[in-house]
């Protein structure tokens, strides 16, 4: 009888310790974080918190999607197949504003990483010597839009140099083969893929040295994803913040970590100069002592109204700031 | 009575399909609530064909000139190469197999190759349409010179035609049909080519609007877009069906509709 107890105990305790861990293995949220494009040295940081577990530590089982530019990025999170979108954040106010149900909860580049850029021996150094290039420019996209602010800013009139179209390969196509002279492109994106291809030195004229104050890259969700589920967003920002601090301290981790995950997406010397050119925009004067992501509500008053002025934007859907990103989210 | 044989007349059946559609469109997106940045409904998309209509009109005409460009290089020679595998079965067995292989290589991958080589005019917009609307007129082509019948040839050499004669005056009419199917095909694929090319280096046409209304998510015009764009293809088909019903008006697709119109 005693025996018969026991057994039966021990076979009760070992199924009840079976059940117990597989319960604990499955608590984990699957969420997709869509890029804003293919890989490059902006995305590192998300590379290197999946590495080091930051995402898997907050219950969150992260899968990194690349993406087609922002604007599908944008659709795909206010359609519900992306949890969340790594996005230029001024083309999802564009959407917002147009009906999408989407707002930023972290905005990652607070300083815009939007260039003109080309390769160092042609001697483009300053705004000026644009007059009589030709540059190559993707129809539609988020730094087509800004353009004129930028010429307006420089003094420079569209007619003073000539402009090609075409996709993104074509862009690169054009400057690598000479016919075009410069290219719209991000301070750490383009700029690596000319380096490594033609292995010549690229300049790049940034927009943000020359008055355009717009923020950039950020995260974004559905605002159905906030409102029911606020804790797993939450959880997200805070590993999502902290792969972006780390990457801003050991920029090598981040370059390995997506080399690994990406094998085709760089080459380690000019990712790690792209990454180091990614950390730099994370903060403004005004957030210098805050962590990533938090961005001054000033900062995204001004990119409201450039979005106004030049960015094609009805002014009747202009809101607040407060409309378009919330900082609720964030660690 | 008058009005009433008009409105069931088979013309007008083509255009009575289309507003059911749009009806039916209309009613999808009441229904399932689509939200206006996935799918526009119709009478925004009109709107935006109305308010827009000078640029659209003014980039359809360099869409128009790839899609007629690279379908008249598809046709002068795509035709007569499908004539000589049709004649050959040593060329067939080396050349069809290496165009079937080269039909699979997608072309939006090397679209971008051609821009580097031609530039940014409209060569790369023809080639791109020529690659894609070149298949189907071989297939056909070749298929319509090997359905002669042997006993007409057979017939016609006893009677004495010369092989110029027999050429004009058997295989080509025989084969026609076969050739006018692929050459239908083929003008809607080369409007596609065109809109291709467009995406990947372009400054005007209708695939460079397509890429700019997506970037603002100014979709009614993105649909007004494609709207122009199935036109220009519906157009482009009946053109060459009436051109078809000119030249082999003795054919059996052709006295079927005599018979429904007599």
């Amino acid at each position: 009888m005693q025996r018969r107890d026991l057994i039966t105990l021990a076979t009760a305790a070992a199924l009840a310790a079976s059940l117990a861990t597989p319960a604990q293995a499955q608590g984990k949220d699957k969420v997709v974080l869509m890029l804003n494009w293919y890989t490059y040295s902006e995305h590192a940081p998300f590379y290197l918190g999946k590495e080091k577990g930051y995402f898997d530590a907050e219950g969150i089982d992260l899968d990194i999607q690349e993406g087609r530019g922002s604007a599908v990025t944008v659709q795909a999170v206010a359609a519900g197949s992306a949890t969340f979108g790594y996005v230029d954040v001024p083309t999802m106010i564009k959407a917002a504003a147009k009906g999408a149900p989407v707002k930023a909860v972290g905005v990652a580049l607070q300083t815009s990483a939007m260039s003109v850029m080309g390769f160092s021996d042609k001697n483009i150094k300053t705004p000026k010597d644009i007059v009589g290039k030709t540059v190559a420019i993707t129809p539609g996209d988020s730094m087509v839009q800004i353009w004129p602010l930028f010429l307006k800013k420089t003094g420079l009139q569209e007619t003073q140099f000539k402009t090609v179209a075409g996709d993104a390969q074509t862009k690169l196509n054009a400057v690598i083969n000479g016919q075009a002279d410069l290219l719209l492109g991000y301070v750490m994106d383009q700029n690596i893929k000319l380096q490594d291809a033609a292995h010549k030195p690229v300049t790049t004229i940034r927009f943000a040295d020359h008055g355009v104050n717009l923020i950039s890259s950020g995260i974004v969700a559905n605002k159905d994803t906030l409102a029911a589920k606020a804790d797993m967003v939450k959880r997200f920002m805070r590993a999502a913040t902290k792969s972006l601090e780390e990457a801003e301290k050991n920029p090598e981790a981040a370059v390995a970590a997506t080399l690994k995950a990406q094998p085709k997406s760089g080459q380690p010397d000019t990712m790690l100069t792209g990454v180091k050119l990614t950390t730099e925009l994370y903060h403004t004067a005004d957030t210098k002592s805050l962590r990533p992501f938090r961005v001054s509500m000033k900062n995204v008053n001004e990119s409201l109204d450039l979005l106004v002025q030049y960015g094609g934007m009805d002014p009747a859907t202009r809101g607040k700031a407060e409309d378009w990103v919330t900082l609720d989210y964030l660690p | 009575m008058n009005a009433r044989r008009l409105i069931t007349s088979p013309a007008l059946r083509p255009f009575w399909l289309v507003v059911v559609l749009i009806v039916l469109w209309d009613v999808f997106i009441r229904v399932f609530k689509v939200p206006p940045y996935l799918i526009p409904n119709p009478l925004s998309v009109a709107k935006q064909l109305v308010a827009e209509w000078p640029m659209l009109w003014r980039e359809t005409l360099p869409t128009l000139y790839a899609t007629l460009g690279g379908f008249a290089l598809s046709a002068l020679v795509g035709v007569p190469i499908a004539m000589w595998i049709a004649y050959s079965r040593l060329v067939e067995s080396f050349v069809y197999p290496l165009l079937v292989f080269s039909q699979s290589i997608p072309k939006v991958a090397i679209a971008p190759l051609f821009v580097v080589w031609f530039g940014f005019g409209l060569v790369p917009k023809v080639i791109a349409a020529f690659l894609l609307g070149f298949f189907p007129v071989v297939v056909a082509t070749v298929q319509g010179f090997k359905s002669v019948e042997g006993d007409v040839i057979d017939l016609a050499r006893s009677m004495g035609a010369n092989p110029f004669k027999i050429f004009l005056k058997f295989r080509l009419p025989h084969a026609l049909p076969a050739i006018f199917s692929g050459l239908k095909v083929s003008v809607t694929l080369a409007v596609v080519g065109a809109v291709v090319g467009e995406f990947v280096g372009s400054n005007s046409g209708l695939g460079y609007v397509l890429q700019k209304a997506n970037g603002t998510f100014d979709l009614p015009l993105m649909f007004a877009a494609l709207v122009i764009l199935s036109m220009i293809g519906v157009l482009l088909f009946l053109v060459l069906e009436l051109i078809e019903r000119w030249l082999m008006p003795w054919h059996a697709s052709q006295r079927h509709d005599l018979a429904a119109t007599a």
